[in-house]
């Protein structure tokens, strides 16, 4: 394979001290890689202890155990390294509301050691991919969620980063925003990022991601790509069923219930329809 | 070198914001010049005979400013919690931009809306009798500078680590008073049995009080400034460093 990993990780582990000080495992020995230029998907139920993960690959949580490698630095020991190598939109977006989407992305890009000019020539090419032309002197403030979250992500990659971590990118957000965004993170791959994309909804692992792993518990219960994992449960069934020749077709959903035994939907915060 | 720049990167983006929303101005403003109009003039018959406008005023509007610097660094930590809430904090902290500057943005905003409204309640006293001692009020806004900077970065500590406005409200405002009573910014504290005087002491405020009526005599060199100096500058350093370790440590 000519593809290089860029995110290793192996047997990671984080506990924290819950309530009558009882030691809870957020993360129980999580252990993946993610290849250049991929869209990888990190699904599980909220609880599940993937945020937890997430933030320690992005350094805003120290590692208890276990190694993690993004883009050949070391987070424990590399944190800076690793920090302007990686972008990071998190659930809650980060723009900086009493300012304009212009101001913005000039300090995110300065903070960055970009140059004036270099920050300016930037700040034209993003606002045509993600179409902020009419946006950038307003104060983000007065943004729709969509186009809050399409500045946000500008700002998580005007510095091109090799990796771009998202969390639960499209939450909160109606379907037509929903879609547009698809459209935008996929011009992103096309443009040779590699992406850890968090998120509770399978239907935007199955439409996005090139390979993905469900966490459950603390520990990732099944790895693969959307094809493999819903062929795995499709096999299962025709099997269970053969007798009544019934053909099915299964989706991402069935295989969650089948590894956690619980969907997604049910223990999601913000559920969509 | 790069810390320098960082550090005014983000306080042009706290200056900018602050300016857009000039009530910070007339808030600012509003405390001390009500304390002037409807709390100095109970000053004046406490002594016999009775003291002028202007002699109240010099011994009432140096102390008032160190109140000024108190109120104009505790807002901070709303600032730090309404920035973790919208993930503002948490782009930052991924950013290789060092903790210290990211701090250091939002003392030195406060350092601004410090120094704007206390000149202005210097001069708009200047015109009721207060006695402009240039050089003295110089240094007097230079210690209280230094002051801002202690409560900036406590009060945004703060809000870091309680990352929810009720609980950084009430220890904020359980701790002013206090620390407002025993600075005798109000009343001198020589009026005071030993007992309080002594207590007054663990009181950082206490002692750019005693500094503040000296050097706005216009004396410079005094035991008062030489005190209150040897008491803020190493807690400014102090303070400082501990905010910035919270900055690296914080968990949003």
């Amino acid at each position: 394979m000519a593809m290089t990993n860029v995110i290793e990780v192996s047997d990671l582990k984080k506990s924290f001290r819950g309530s009558k000080n009882k030691t809870v495992e957020a993360v129980r020995g999580v252990s993946l890689f993610v290849k250049q230029g991929e869209i990888f998907g990190f699904l599980g139920p909220n609880g599940a202890g993937k945020t937890t993960c997430q933030r320690m690959l992005t350094t805003l949580l120290p590692i208890d155990s276990g190694t993690a490698a993004i883009a050949g630095y070391d987070v424990k020991k590399k944190p800076n390294e690793v920090r302007k190598h990686i972008g990071y939109v998190s659930q809650l977006g980060g723009a900086d509301l009493p300012a304009t989407g212009r101001e913005n992305l000039m300090l995110t890009g300065k903070l960055y050691g970009m140059k004036h000019d270099d920050v300016v020539k930037k700040i034209s090419e993003l606002s045509q991919l993600f179409e902020l032309d009419e946006l950038l002197d307003r104060i983000v403030r007065t943004y729709s969620g969509g186009q809050k979250r399409r500045l946000e992500i500008a700002l998580g990659i005007i510095h091109e980063p090799e990796i771009l971590f998202m969390d639960e990118p499209t939450t909160g957000l109606d379907p037509q925003n929903r879609a547009n965004l698809w459209t935008h993170i996929r011009k992103l791959k096309e443009n040779g990022m590699t992406i850890f994309l968090t998120t509770h909804y399978l239907e935007e692992a199955d439409e996005l991601a090139d390979r993905l792993a469900i966490m459950d518990y603390g520990k990732i219960v099944a790895e693969g790509t959307p094809l493999e994992l819903k062929r795995q449960v499709s096999e299962e069934e025709v099997a269970r069923r053969v007798k009544r020749e019934i053909q099915t077709n299964a989706t991402l959903d069935d295989f969650f219930m089948k590894m956690t035994g619980r969907t997604l939907r049910d223990t999601g915060k913000e559920d969509v329809k | 070198m790069r810390i320098l720049k960082e550090t005014l990167l983000f306080f042009k983006r706290k200056l900018i914001e602050t300016i857009r929303q000039p009530v910070w101005l007339f808030s600012g403003l509003m405390t001390p010049l009500l304390y002037i109009a409807l709390f100095s003039p109970l000053l004046k018959n406490l002594s016999d005979p009775p003291l002028t406008t202007a002699d109240v005023l010099d011994n009432f509007v140096p102390g008032l400013l160190t109140l000024l610097a108190f109120s104009s660094g505790m807002g901070a930590g709303w600032t730090v919690i309404w920035e973790l809430q919208s993930g503002v904090i948490e782009r930052l902290r991924v950013s290789p931009a060092s903790r210290f500057s990211i701090m250091m943005g939002g003392v030195l905003k406060d350092i601004v809306a410090f120094l704007v409204p206390s000149i202005l309640v210097i001069l708009i006293s200047s015109f009721f009798g207060f006695h402009v001692h240039l050089s003295g009020l110089a240094i007097l806004l230079l210690l209280l500078c230094l002051l801002t900077a202690i409560i900036s970065a406590w009060s945004g500590s703060l809000g870091l680590i309680f990352k929810e406005i009720g609980s950084l409200a009430s220890v904020v405002t359980s701790i002013q008073l206090p620390l407002t009573l025993l600075s005798g910014v109000l009343l001198p504290l020589s009026l005071a049995p030993d007992w309080l005087r002594a207590i007054a002491h663990v009181n950082p405020m206490y002692y750019t009080v005693e500094a503040s009526r000296v050097l706005a005599e216009g004396v410079i060199s005094s035991t008062e400034t030489i005190t209150a100096f040897a008491v803020i500058v190493p807690l400014t350093v102090v303070v400082l460093w501990w905010a910035t370790r919270v900055y690296r440590k914080a968990v949003a």
